[in-house]
C-alpha cells in the first residue's frame, strides 16, 4: 500500500516553527517603547537571511505567545536584525522583561516591501510620528546607505512630548548629516525643549514640501496618517507619490489565519506597504 | 474505471483495508452523526451527513504545531512532526470533499502548510452519492453535484445488489484491484444508477453568478448588513460547522519546563478576532457578519476563483436564531 502514498518531501517545511534568536542589545527608547537588537543562534542563518525595507516578522516569547513588528534596522546593515516595540499587550510586556543573553524566536521576513525601485532618483520626504518612526527607519537608513541613488532627503518626525521621541541616536546623525533635512517636532514641549512645537500634519504644510519630483513616506498613529494625508493633499500631493505601510491585526503572517484581511487582500502577504492610490482603491474601509 | 461490490463485499473489503490504513465510517455517537473506526457495522442506510464537517480530520480543531525544552537548561525547540500513518474515509459527501479542496488551496498557497497538506495526502477519499438532499442545505445551486464528484479517489452509489464504484485516481484504482470482492461493471451502468435525491428542488432557490454580483454590490450598504445581522448572537457556530472556515488562532501552552504552540479554530464571529491594541475594525456585529459572507462570496472568488460555500447546510440547520444564509443571498441577488 506504499505506492498508494504521495511524495510530501518538498511540502515538509514546519511554516509555523521560530528560528532561535538572541537579544544582544536592548535600548529603552521611552518609558513604553524598547528597541531589541537580535542575532540568529544558528550561525550559517547569519549569512543567509535577507529582507527588504518595510517587511516584518512574527516575534515569539516562548510561553506567551507571537506578535507581528517590522524590522526596523536596514538590510545594508546586516550585522544584527533591530526592531521596536511599544509596551501594550501581553506578548509586547513579555519582550519589555527580556535582557541580552534572551532568546526569542524569529519567523520571517512576511510581507511585501518599500518600492525602491519606484524611489530612485525621487527626492524623498519621510513623515513619521512616534514608534512609527521604526519601519521608516529601516527604509531611512537603506537610502542613506546608497545615498547618490537618491535626490534631497527630508525627515520630518513628531511625538506627543521630547520624552516620547524615539530612536534620538538616529536623529542626532540624521541632523548632523548635512545631506539630510530634517525636522523635529513635538506636540507639547517642556522647559528644555528648543525644537519646534505642533502637530505633524500643521508643521508638514509649514515647511512647505514640493511634491515635484517627490514621494513621501508616511507612518505613525492613524490620526496622524489621516491628517497627515489631508496636508500632503494640500501640498498637491497626489496618491501615488504617498506610500504607508498598515497596521492590522495579524497572526500568522501567511495568509492563512483570516484575521488582517482588508476586502480581499490580507496586509501580512499584500501589504503591508501600500501606496495612497491603493488605499483609495480599497474595497473595504475596515482597517 | 468502474466496479460493483455486493453489501457485504464492502464490509469484507473495509474490514480488510483496516490492515494497512485507519478505516473510518459514518456511525452515530452521542446520538449524532460522524465518522468512526470501522468496526464491521453495516454501512448505515440514514446517514444523511455529519453534524461536525469531516474538516476536523484534516484541519484539527487543536494542532500542535513545535514544542520547546529546557535540556541542560538552555532553550530547545523542537517540531511537532505532522500526522503519519495511510486513513480510508468511507461515506463522504460531495458537499465536503468539494470543501477539502477548497481548503487545500488555502493551505498550499504561498507557504505550504505540512499538516493540512499531509493529512489530505495521507487520506483516501470514498465518496456517496446523496439519497436525501439535506435539510437547509443549497447544495446544487453552489454547483455540487450530490449524485457526481471528481474530489474523490472513488466515488460510490448505491444500488439493491450494493454498491457501483467508480475509481477517479491512480489511488482509487489500485484499491480496486481487489478481483475477489469487486466485479466488473461499465459507464453505461454507471449512469443507469443515477437516482435524484429525495427532497431536492426542481428549481433551483437562486443563481449563483447573480447571487456573486449581489453580494459584492451589497458590500458598501450598511443597512443591508445590519438587518440580517441584527439577531445574530455571535455564538460562532455558523463557523465552527463549516466544512471551508479555516480561520485560525496560535496560541501558547507553558507548563513547568517545557511548553507548545498550537493552531486552534478562530472565528470571525467573535469581536475580539480583529481586535488591536488601540482599534479594531470589526467591532460592530454587521461587519463581522458582512465579513464572513462576503469573504466566502466575494473576497475569495477575487483570490482563488471559487466560492468558500458548498451549499451543504449546516449554518443553516444549526443556526440557534434562524439567520438563515439563503435568504441573505437571495436578498443580495435581488
Amino acid at each position: 500500500m506504499n505506492s498508494l502514498k504521495t511524495d510530501d518531501s518538498a511540502r515538509e517545511k514546519n511554516i509555523y516553527q521560530p528560528h532561535l534568536m538572541e537579544i544582544i542589545k536592548v535600548i529603552s527608547e521611552t518609558g513604553d517603547t524598547k528597541t531589541f537588537h537580535i542575532q540568529f543562534v544558528e550561525p550559517s542563518l547569519r549569512e543567509t537571511f535577507s529582507f527588504l525595507s518595510g517587511q516584518f516578522a512574527e516575534y515569539s516569547v516562548f510561553g506567551e505567545g507571537e506578535a507581528p513588528f517590522c524590522i526596523s534596522s536596514s538590510p545594508t546593515r546586516p550585522d544584527h536584525l533591530e526592531f521596536s516595540v511599544k509596551r501594550i499587550g501581553r506578548v509586547t510586556h513579555a519582550l519589555h522583561q527580556l535582557n541580552p543573553g534572551d532568546l526569542i524566536g524569529f519567523r520571517g521576513p512576511y510581507g511585501n516591501h518599500f518600492p525602491l525601485d519606484r524611489l530612485k532618483g525621487k527626492n524623498l520626504l519621510f513623515i513619521g510620528g512616534g514608534i512609527g518612526l521604526a519601519p521608516l527607519r529601516s527604509l531611512i537608513h537603506n537610502v542613506l546607505d546608497n545615498r547618490t541613488d537618491y535626490g534631497d532627503i527630508t525627515i520630518l518626525y513628531g511625538a506627543r512630548s521630547p520624552q516620547d521621541l524615539c530612536f534620538k541616536y538616529d536623529l542626532e546623525t540624521w541632523g548632523r548629516n548635512p545631506l539630510v533635512k530634517m525636522i523635529i517636532t513635538v506636540d507639547v514641549g517642556d522647559a528644555d525643549w528648543r525644537g519646534k512645537v505642533g502637530l505633524v500634519p500643521v508643521v508638514l504644510e509649514e515647511i512647505g514640501a514640493s511634491p515635484n519630483g517627490a514621494v513621501a513616506i508616511t507612518c505613525g498613529p492613524p490620526i496622524m496618517i489621516r491628517y497627515t494625508l489631508k496636508s500632503l493633499e494640500k501640498l498637491s500631493f497626489s496618491p501615488s507619490q504617498i506610500w504607508t505601510t498598515l497596521e492590522m491585526k495579524m497572526k500568522c503572517g501567511l495568509g492563512k489565519c483570516g484575521r488582517c484581511n482588508i476586502g480581499p487582500l490580507y496586509v501580512c502577504k499584500d501589504g503591508p506597504v501600500f501606496s495612497l492610490e491603493e488605499i483609495l482603491h480599497f474595497s473595504s474601509d475596515e482597517f | 474505471m468502474y466496479r460493483k461490490i455486493a453489501k457485504e463485499n464492502l464490509k469484507k473489503w473495509l474490514t480488510d483495508l483496516k490492515t494497512q490504513a485507519e478505516v473510518l465510517t459514518p456511525a452515530k455517537a452521542n446520538g449524532l452523526w460522524t465518522y468512526r473506526n470501522f468496526d464491521g457495522r453495516d454501512i448505515p442506510h440514514n446517514f444523511q451527513n455529519s453534524r461536525l464537517p469531516p474538516k476536523g480530520l484534516f484541519l484539527e480543531s487543536l494542532r500542535a504545531l513545535f514544542e520547546w525544552k529546557f535540556p541542560g537548561g538552555s532553550l530547545e525547540v523542537r517540531p511537532l512532526p505532522a500526522m503519519d500513518g495511510l486513513r480510508v474515509i468511507f461515506g463522504l459527501r460531495p458537499c465536503d470533499a468539494r470543501a477539502l479542496k477548497i481548503l487545500e488551496s488555502i493551505f498550499a498557497r504561498d507557504y505550504p502548510d505540512v499538516f493540512y497538506l499531509r493529512n489530505l495526502s495521507r487520506t483516501l477519499l470514498l465518496g456517496q452519492a446523496c439519497r436525501v438532499q439535506c435539510e437547509g442545505s443549497f447544495c446544487s445551486e453552489m454547483g455540487i453535484d450530490s449524485q457526481d464528484s471528481t474530489d474523490f479517489d472513488i466515488f460510490f452509489r448505491e444500488v439493491p445488489q450494493g454498491y457501483l464504484a467508480r475509481a477517479l485516481t491512480a489511488r482509487g484504482n489500485a484499491l480496486l484491484e481487489r478481483r475477489d470482492l469487486f466485479e466488473e461493471s461499465s459507464a453505461e451502468e454507471w449512469n443507469l444508477a443515477q437516482s435524484k435525491p429525495r427532497g431536492s428542488r426542481e428549481q433551483p432557490l437562486f443563481d449563483l453568478e447573480r447571487v456573486k454580483a449581489g453580494v459584492a454590490k451589497s458590500f458598501p450598504d450598511e443597512n443591508f448588513w445590519k438587518r440580517f445581522s441584527a439577531k445574530c448572537i455571535n455564538c460562532g457556530i455558523c463557523t465552527y460547522l463549516c466544512p471551508t472556515c479555516h480561520c485560525f488562532d496560535l496560541c501558547d501552552l507553558q507548563m513547568p519546563g517545557q511548553g507548545m504552540r498550537f493552531r486552534c479554530w478562530d472565528s470571525c464571529a467573535f469581536a475580539d478576532f480583529t481586535k488591536m491594541a488601540v482599534h479594531n475594525p470589526r467591532e460592530e456585529k454587521w461587519r463581522r457578519y458582512r465579513q464572513r459572507v462576503s469573504h466566502k462570496f466575494h473576497f475569495f472568488y477575487q483570490n482563488f476563483q471559487a466560492i468558500a460555500c458548498v451549499g451543504c447546510g449546516r449554518c443553516v440547520g444549526h443556526c440557534p436564531v434562524n439567520l438563515d444564509l439563503r435568504q441573505v443571498l437571495l436578498e443580495a441577488a435581488r
